[in-house]
């Protein structure tokens, strides 16, 4: 008992309680009264009275997606990636991952329209990080995180047949064609790029940039802007030769990916048990990324190879400052892209030379009548953003380049076939191809090697 | 050897040929489709049920004859199946989609599957070790040179770019300036103009917006008057105290002056501050910069420009415009009614420019001396030049519409030395170009048969024309609120919606002028005819408002000030008006002289020329 509080008689008591309790009840009883009232709102303005006896439809909003299904899409990724992962470590099922293959085109591809997607979740775990008030819904980081993880232990089996993106490649994949190893290498500096973007973009809250120029989401929803279609056919065009040109050489997640799977312990091996050198699976990855043995003495002393060695990696922080020296100078072009910037543009433009969609733009602007020098107070404050992106951006693309100039650098020798860790996509088309099986003893792998020998 | 040969030998698995066949299937039905698609899209595109040609026709017909219940019922008819035949295109190419998606799936899995089951032979290639020296040093040029390439790239976008991002940063931050300067002096007029036009029960959201249109446009102006004020008296000058070209600035007869009167009378004096006998005749109206007023008078064979103490009314110096080298001493047709000095003089920082029938253009500083002097060339019209210059900044714009090689043109007011210069294919006109906003910047209108263009104020590029009125044209364009408006006897009353592109809103032939120009707010077009009759139209689907007789001919230009529409008639009577859908008479206080000018307005004053004197009115 509180000493401080005197006691109330046991009347006062008994009278209070029930009177508490009616007032609860009352209170409930408004509340649930005032929110009757919306229907009142709903009727404030009359519905017109059409002469020919038109009848108004209903008023419908979507709903949001429930988030039982949001959660069973994480659960869908999962199996399927499981699914794909055991095809290809244990089953060594090409057939499997095929299956796969065409049920993600399905499901993540036409059910859930191309979204949401691991590629572009990238955007919301940046959004979230560069702007703590962005509420990041949790299945994004689930497809964020989940792909990177069995990447980290299992390589890209989620390229393999579970994204929707490389999976409508995949199946397009007919004739393809062996392009130059340095062809490729000069190539794969693209998505860093890209992913460099891309994440400018996020972080300043500008744009998803993945997502606008996603090529493949068109033809998921079946409705796609002529320039989006157009791209998409181009890819699926130049992808029946060239195999998943997006994922290789566009893909900002790949970079990702293909890092992390770089150190991944129970990736994909062509065979089972050892390489005899049969030569069979040599072509029979469409990525080319079988990594072949390598056994040519270098052409130069050992002293020019440390050399470059050394020069490369010396060079690497002037790289980075030229590189950022040249985002810094299109950071202007690079802020036209936000949207605030461009009203900004189009506000200094003549009428009659704006464009309908521009024109309905600056008509808003001018009629809401908010205040231009705010409106330049941001932009200002935006422009400043993309200058020091720009600055990061080059410096990262810089980077890159400095990196895989001084691994180039670096003499490589191997022996046998192997996935390249990074750069395979596991999708198992080369399993078949070896002839070594499991459960062959040493004899049968003498008689093999000596067959691939001959 | 076996075993790796087995493995090579795997071709024609069973079943094969049944998957080839269902992927030959798949592919020519999806094919097929496409072509139906497509067939169908361009269809779609071509059939527009809004805008159908016979739906059209068939809707003027019921517009002459309102009356006709069948020819509704027909319209009504046809117009439900084209939308009908409309929603089943669409939905045949949605349909279509989903076909060809379909057919395409079908045809890769079998594709695929088919590859599934055959393996690929490998091809062994001849060199077994791959020789990575070479491909690392392949590899490292490209690498360094494509990266070098994205340098020179970004280098040579960012140096070519930037000085334009810099400009409009420049520019964007001016605009600001003037947006937040709320004690600047070129903020004032246009507030003071909102406030009028608000004041008159114009629409508050409309205000603001022109508002914020105008006040962008002014970023250039702002320049202007500030040079203007340092060079006369070190200190900026307030637009109130300019009034630089005929019908204000802008040339669009809306005046920000304030306090202007209501009442005088002329022959007795009353309000009569002063008047000025003007020595040689003209119908040109006095422009105002700071507390000086210049005018301009002409015989056939003089030429001269006046500058008048606005206080005082004293001539304070004469100028003749000299014998110009290479002019020609050809006299014009000009009659009565134009004289020879009909062009209204122009005034900015730098001087005065004035422009006669004949084509001389004198440029003179505020005290008197010349600067330069130019033909412009002798008019091929018959009545000689008329038409009242503008000026943009350090830019002196003359329209010069004649019989033949008809153009427009700008010269530097510094050195008379042209700017720029747009041929104009138009027969002989006499109005003169008004400013409208553009942006940031601002167009040049200028009106003649067969069309109204818009030009850029900077460069001369024509921006857009449209044909609208024809005949003789003398009256200038109005604007408001993104539409010009302009007329012209014997042929319309057109409202143009500027825009990407222009659109005519709407025209009328009732009320149409030859010689007074109309006047316009976002709301309300005033148009008077040369015989007396003043009209009022909404301004955005010219729904006439009302009409007044005056009872007099009328040859100067309405003006708008404070919300009230002055207009002063040939007798010397000033119809004084509200600027309202009902005509609210404010006044008619009388000159006691003819008069065929336009007034000039100062803060509590008011300017009239008349036939022989200038008057100054006011308290």
């Amino acid at each position: 008992m509180n000493p401080a509080k005197p006691n109330r008689p046991d009347k006062e008591k008994n009278i209070s309680v029930p009177m508490k309790k009616g007032a609860s009840i009352a209170m409930l009883v408004i509340l649930l009264a005032l929110l009757a009232l919306n229907n009142f709102g709903i009727q404030r303005f009359p519905k017109p009275d059409f002469e020919s006896k038109y009848v108004v439809p209903a008023t419908q909003a979507p709903m949001p997606r429930s988030i039982i299904l949001e959660y069973l899409d994480v659960v869908v990724l999962l199996a399927s990636i499981s699914l794909v992962t055991w095809f290809v470590l244990k089953k060594r099922s090409r057939m499997g991952v095929f299956g796969v293959t065409v049920f993600s085109i399905l499901y993540f591809g036409f059910y859930r329209e191309g979204c949401i997607c691991a590629v572009g979740s990238l955007q919301n775990v940046v959004l979230g990080l560069f702007h703590p008030e962005y509420h990041i819904p949790l299945t994004a980081i689930a497809f964020f995180i989940i792909p990177l993880l069995f990447a980290l232990f299992y390589g890209r089996t989620f390229c393999a047949g579970v994204c929707p993106l490389g999976a409508i490649q995949d199946v397009f994949a007919i004739k393809p064609m062996k392009l130059n190893e340095w062809v490729q290498s000069l190539l794969g500096l693209v998505p860093y790029i890209y992913l460099g973007l891309a994440v400018l973009y996020a972080a300043t809250g500008t744009d998803f940039i993945i997502c606008r120029y996603d090529p493949f989401v068109g033809f998921f929803r079946v409705n796609a802007p002529f320039f989006m279609f157009v791209i998409g056919v181009l890819f699926l065009l130049v992808g029946v030769f060239i195999a998943r040109p997006y994922c290789r050489f566009f893909c900002p997640y790949g970079v990702l990916l293909n890092l992390v799977s770089r150190v991944s312990k129970k990736h994909l091996s062509i065979t089972p048990t050892v390489c005899i050198d049969c030569r069979l699976c040599e072509n029979s990855c469409p990525f080319g990324a079988i990594n072949k043995p390598l056994g040519h003495k270098s052409p130069e002393s050992r002293n020019v190879t440390v050399k470059r060695l050394i020069l490369f990696t010396i060079l690497i922080p002037l790289f980075m400052l030229l590189g950022g020296f040249g985002g810094s100078m299109i950071h202007g072009n690079l802020a036209n892209v936000n949207p605030k910037v461009r009203l900004a543009s189009e506000l200094l433009l003549p009428d009659n030379q704006l464009t309908s969609l521009q024109q309905v733009d600056v008509t808003t602007f001018r009629s809401s009548g908010q205040a231009v020098d705010k409106l330049n107070e941001e932009v200002a404050s935006i422009r400043r953003q993309f200058y020091w992106g720009g600055w990061i951006l080059g410096g990262f693309v810089g980077l890159v380049i400095g990196l895989t100039l001084a691994r180039l650098a670096i003499p490589r020798y191997r022996k046998g076939y192997w996935p390249s860790k990074g750069e395979c996509l596991s999708c198992g088309r080369c399993l078949e191809y070896c002839p070594v099986k499991p459960d062959m003893n040493d004899a049968q792998l003498n008689a093999l090697k000596k067959s691939a020998a001959q | 050897m076996n075993e790796i040969s087995s493995h090579k030998e795997n071709e024609g698995a069973p079943g094969e040929k049944l998957l080839q066949r269902i992927a030959m299937i798949a592919g020519v039905f999806s094919f097929v489709v496409c072509i139906l698609m497509v067939a169908n899209y361009i269809q779609l595109k071509k059939a527009d049920p809004t805008n159908m040609q016979v739906i059209t026709a068939l809707v003027d017909r019921l517009n002459q004859n309102p009356g006709d219940t069948v020819l509704r019922e027909q319209i009504r008819t046809l117009d439900l199946l084209a939308r009908k035949a409309y929603f089943t295109s669409q939905w045949q190419v949605r349909m279509g989609g989903y076909l060809l998606l379909a057919g395409l799936a079908v045809m890769l899995i079998a594709l695929q599957w088919i590859r599934l089951r055959r393996k690929i032979n490998p091809q062994l290639s001849e060199e077994q070790d791959l020789n990575i020296f070479v491909v690392q040093k392949k590899a490292r040029i490209l690498i360094l040179s494509g990266g070098g390439l994205l340098l020179f790239l970004s280098l040579l976008f960012g140096f070519l770019t930037n000085r334009e991002l810099r400009q409009k940063t420049s520019d964007a931050t001016k605009i600001a300036a003037v947006q937040s300067d709320s004690t600047g002096v070129q903020t004032r007029p246009v507030d003071s103009l909102a406030a009028s036009v608000q004041g008159s029960g114009e629409d508050t959201t409309s205000a603001v917006a022109s508002n914020t249109t105008t006040l962008m446009a002014g970023v250039a102006e702002k320049t202007a008057f500030s040079q203007a004020g340092s060079a006369e008296a070190g200190q900026p000058l307030p637009a109130s105290e300019i009034y630089p070209t005929f019908r204000g600035p802008n040339g669009n007869g809306i005046a920000v002056q304030k306090n202007i009167p209501l009442d005088w009378d002329g022959p007795s004096g009353k309000n009569i501050l002063w008047k000025t006998a003007t020595p040689l005749p003209g119908n040109s109206s006095p422009v105002i910069w700071g507390d000086k007023i210049f005018l301009t008078g002409a015989s056939e064979t003089r030429r001269e420009v006046y500058c008048l103490d606005k206080n005082t009314g004293k001539i304070l110096w004469t100028a003749t415009v000299p014998k110009i080298p290479g002019a020609s001493s050809q006299v014009p047709k000009a009659s009565k009614e134009t004289g020879f000095a009909a062009p209204t003089a122009a005034v900015n920082a730098q001087g005065i420019y004035a422009v006669f029938a004949n084509g001389d253009l004198i440029a003179l500083d505020h005290n008197g001396k010349q600067l330069w002097v130019e033909s412009i060339g002798f008019p091929n019209n018959h009545y000689g030049h008329a038409s009242s210059p503008m000026i943009y900044n350090n830019m002196l714009i003359i329209q010069f519409d004649q019989h033949t090689s008809a153009k427009i043109f700008a010269v530097n007011t510094s050195n008379g030395k042209t700017i720029w210069s747009a041929n104009r294919p138009v027969k002989a006109s006499w109005s003169s170009p008004i400013l409208v906003p553009n942006g940031a910047s601002k167009e040049v209108i200028a009106a003649a048969e067969p069309y109204v263009a818009g030009y850029d104020v900077k460069t001369g590029a024509e921006l857009w024309k449209l044909e609208a009125i024809t005949g003789e044209v003398g009256p200038s364009a109005a604007y408001a609120n993104g539409i010009v408006f302009t007329v012209n006897d014997y042929s319309k009353l057109a409202a143009i919606k500027l825009g990407n592109p222009p659109v005519q809103l709407w025209e009328s032939d009732e009320y149409l002028s030859d010689i007074p120009s109309p006047v316009a707010t976002d709301k309300y077009l005033f148009v008077v005819t040369s015989y007396g009759v003043v009209a009022c139209y909404d301004a955005q689907n010219g729904t006439k408002f009302w009409e007044k007789e005056l009872n007099n001919s009328v040859f100067s230009s309405p003006v708008i000030a404070e919300s009230k529409v002055y207009l002063v008639d040939r007798t010397g009577i000033t119809h004084i008006f509200k600027v309202d859908k009902e005509y609210v008479s404010l006044g008619e206080p009388k000159l006691g002289e003819p008069v065929s000018c336009t007034p000039a307005f100062a803060n509590g004053r008011i300017f009239i020329r008349g036939e022989k004197n200038l008057y100054c009115i006011g308290k």
